[in-house]
């Protein structure tokens, strides 16, 4: 197999942090850790290049440094694409990262990395990649490679990974059903016991963390302000005039509230499975508070209630598609010129 | 408390004249067991069927599936406060058909993603926990114009009454073997095992309750805080699914698999059982403030337990229940873990959770998501209209959530998200 | 944006800066258990605790 590896400046054996500054620099053997990589991976495998780049000069012209890596490993004609590992070195994972996304992407070889949990690289990656957990001790590095090595090996075959604590890898976040032989009672049993007992469990799930989100500034004077309803919770115009389904829509719509000063239920329909809907069916207002708004509106409270209301179906949605559908109905608000918006949720 | 299940194995079922157990095998006179049925006068007829395992048949849609019982007489009461009257479940002698499934069809339902159904051959059916179990099937149907939740209380009320019809084949004759299940409670005193309990919901108010919806003891769960059961009361009678049933049937309240391991793994000396929270996910914030709160404190003060187990009922919302009662029992001393159900519609374990609380991070995680089995047409369906007997019979594919128990949230699944 | 909610815990989790308690998964903004006016009262009462939220900074 032919290989070609990528390592930062200090792998690459160019110097520390004083040289993190280097452009990259191709050389047509294995270097460093690449002659071990060599070695465990075996059956003759060869690293035709090597390219080795500085860890600022990567984090700042992370564009150009993917290109050229890019057309050097097609260029090369190789079979793998391997980076690292990285262990907890911060921009090295980062750039491992984008550059085994971008080769794999762009050529659809094998690629593998390795970093310690903690690098950043990680989070970016870990849904795209398989990332040898390789903790932070570059001791470590031979027993990393071994297991890059036949992550390496078994996707070139075309044949799939196993479970990530078996391969050593860091777990991707795909998930796959398996009949197994312990049932959910069985299962939970021991899991409660050896909680209890403070012996190891492994959970079957790791929950995932959010990024905070940041806060926009306060709308300070509402009374000049055009404010938007939006609701997750699947209110449509009688007819679904856009065929908004009743489980985790991947469409919003928008619809006109311009002239009316509260909703009527034979007007709408509800499409959400999650919840009872027979309430808001008898008044959306319950859903979509459009007649206390448009009070408020005539009050002075409220500059000017949005004329459309905008609604989704939020039931079982994965996780970026509702990224997405936000996005777009922040654009299309944004654009539209409303300033705040109430967002209702069942 | 001690109940004493007298188990009757059960090899084979048939319909035929006078309904008797004789020799493993089960005779269902559709007459008689029709007349019981039809005292409701609300149903206008009713369809029985016995559907055998390995023979091509298509069931559905399932409104419930139950065990076939009947408490020995003089020893307690059928599904107290629904059936029979109020009494406390859990004690005395309880006949067990095993090996057969009362099996009722919703004849209102139209197939669809949400819906259940059975097969009873092929690969589909060995990966159903009742694709091995002799079926009585019977479809009420209504008197036109009859109010949905009427027509499923009526349902409800005709599940009940049929299990214990065929149950009662067993009153009188000679049990096969007996399964004695007794515990004293949280008085139990164990050195050096852990006391471990059971919060478990039983409905989820984000559908709301109707008023003749019966669930714990007859009552619908409506303005119910968390009450202590013995676990012999799910297994007696006491505890139904809801009108909205969701990877739940009664079966497995008969036989609940958590009660069942806790109890096996008390028996071994390995924990300490000390009992049981039945509870339901709110609709409104204020009861779930309430229900997780209390739920929580009766595991601590109530039963002292040092773990707890802790399901949900339904899909999405009542995870919140879980997680937040989770949480609690963790600032309180006590050890959790959670069986969540797979709402990933895109496979990613970044959509799975509608929790997040780094205590409560030992998971038991249900799949069923992608796993469908290929299946052939076939001739005989038992269904509730045309419509749904021919589109079940010209199936193609099952997949795993359409099918009774295989994806189950009562501790009976072994299908598993596997995260990679 | 405030965002009204029964479920409140999810939208904490997700990271939902501003936050507003509502009644119920079946009916965010009412009470069918109020009258008319009693309910339309807490609905604008819920409304003008989501416009406060949108006047303050978090």
């Amino acid at each position: 197999m032919k290989v070609v590896h990528y390592l930062n400046q200090f792998f690459g054996g160019l110097g520390a942090e004083e040289q993190a500054g280097i452009g990259p620099e191709i050389r047509g053997e294995a270097v460093g850790p690449g002659r071990l990589l060599e070695q465990v991976l075996g059956d003759g495998s060869t690293v035709v290049k090597t390219i080795i780049c500085g860890d600022n000069y990567a984090a700042e012209n992370l564009e150009s440094v993917m290109e050229t890596v890019v057309n050097e490993v097609r260029d090369s004609g190789a079979e793998l694409f391997v980076a690292g590992p990285c262990f907890v070195a911060g921009r090295y994972g980062v750039a491992a990262g984008a550059l085994c996304a971008a080769v794999q992407a762009e050529l659809g070889i094998p690629v593998v990395t390795g970093m310690g949990v903690e690098n950043p690289g990680v989070d970016l990656y870990r849904q795209e990649l398989y990332i040898v957990d390789s903790g932070e001790n570059v001791a470590e590095m031979r027993d990393v490679l071994t297991k890059m090595a036949a992550i390496a090996k078994v996707t070139a075959s075309g044949e799939d990974v196993g479970r990530p604590a078996e391969w050593g890898y860091i777990p991707r976040g795909i998930m796959k059903d398996e009949i197994v032989e312990e049932s959910a009672a069985v299962r939970l049993a021991n899991m409660i016991v050896a909680k209890t007992q403070g012996q190891p469990y492994e959970t079957e799930l790791t929950q995932t963390g959010f990024e905070p989100i940041p806060a926009p500034p306060a709308v300070t004077d509402l009374s000049n302000a055009t404010v938007a309803i939006v609701t997750d919770g699947g209110l449509v115009p009688a007819g679904n005039p856009d065929n908004m389904p009743a489980i985790a829509s991947t469409i919003w719509g928008s619809y006109d509230i311009a002239t009316v000063d509260n909703l009527e239920g034979e007007d709408y329909e509800v499409y959400h499975r999650g919840y009872d809907n027979r309430h808001v069916l008898n008044d959306p207002d319950r859903l979509v508070p459009v007649d206390v708004l448009k009070e408020l509106e005539k009050a002075g409270e409220v500059g000017k209630v949005y004329e459309q209301f905008l609604s989704m179906t939020g039931l079982a949605n994965p996780l970026a598609n509702s990224r997405r559908i936000g996005q777009e109905i922040a654009e299309n608000l944004k654009s539209a010129g409303v300033d705040a918006v109430i967002l209702t949720s069942t | 408390m001690k109940l004493t299940l007298a188990i009757h194995e059960v090899s084979d079922a048939k319909l035929g004249s006078g309904t008797t157990l004789d020799g493993g095998v089960l005779t269902v006179d559709a007459d008689e067991l029709r007349e019981a049925i039809l005292e409701d006068r609300r149903i206008e007829s009713v369809d029985i069927e016995v559907a055998n395992p390995g023979q091509p048949c298509r069931i559905g849609v399932v409104f419930d599936i139950l065990e076939p019982r009947a408490k020995e007489p003089g020893t307690g009461s059928d599904f107290p406060g629904l059936l029979g009257p109020m009494a406390m479940a859990g004690q005395g002698t309880t006949h067990v058909l095993r090996g057969t499934a009362l099996t009722v069809v919703d004849a209102q339902q139209e197939p669809g993603i949400a819906s259940k159904m059975m097969e009873m051959h092929g690969e589909a059916a060995v990966n159903s926990p009742y694709g091995n179990l002799h079926h009585v099937v019977v479809v009420p149907h209504m008197i036109p114009g009859t109010p949905r939740h009427v027509e499923l209380n009526a349902l409800r009320l005709a599940s009940a009454r049929a299990t214990v019809f065929l149950g009662s084949a067993g009153v009188g004759q000679e049990a096969d073997s007996t399964e004695e299940f007794e515990l004293d409670g949280p008085s139990t005193n164990r050195e050096d095992v852990p006391r471990i309990a059971y919060i478990g919901q039983i409905h989820g108010h984000q559908m709301v309750v109707e008023e003749d919806e019966r669930i714990l003891y007859g009552s619908n769960t409506e303005g119910m805080v968390p009450v202590t059961l013995h676990p012999n009361e799910w297994m007696d009678g006491a505890v139904v699914c809801s009108y909205w049933v969701m990877r739940v049937e009664t079966y497995f309240y008969q036989n609940h698999p958590i009660i069942r391991e806790l109890y096996r793994r008390h028996e071994v000396g390995e924990i300490n059982f000390v009992g049981t929270v039945a509870t339901v996910a709110a609709s409104l914030e204020a009861d779930r403030n309430r229900n997780c709160l209390l739920a929580a404190h009766q595991a601590k003060w109530n039963l002292n337990a040092d773990g707890v187990v802790l399901t949900k009922y339904g899909g999405g919302a009542p995870h919140v229940d879980m997680g937040e009662t989770a949480r609690i029992c963790e600032a309180l001393g006590m050890k959790t873990v959670v069986q969540v159900s797979d709402s990933s519609g895109d496979r990613r374990a970044e959509s799975a959770m509608l929790f997040n609380y780094p205590e409560v991070d030992a998971i038991v995680y249900g799949g069923g998501g992608d796993i469908a089995w290929d299946v052939e047409p076939v001739e005989r369906v038992i269904a509730g209209s045309p419509a749904v007997a021919q589109a079940l019979a010209q199936m193609t594919q099952i997949p795993a959530q359409a099918l009774c128990g295989v994806t189950n949230q009562q501790g009976a699944s072994v299908v598993r998200a596997v995260v990679y | 944006m405030a965002q009204v909610t029964a479920v409140t815990p999810v939208a904490k989790m997700v990271g939902s800066n501003r936050v507003i308690q509502g009644k119920g998964i079946v009916y965010p903004l009412g009470d069918a258990e109020l009258d008319a006016e009693e309910e339309k009262d807490l609905r604008r009462s819920i409304v003008r605790q989501a416009l406060e939220a949108l006047k303050t900074e978090v």
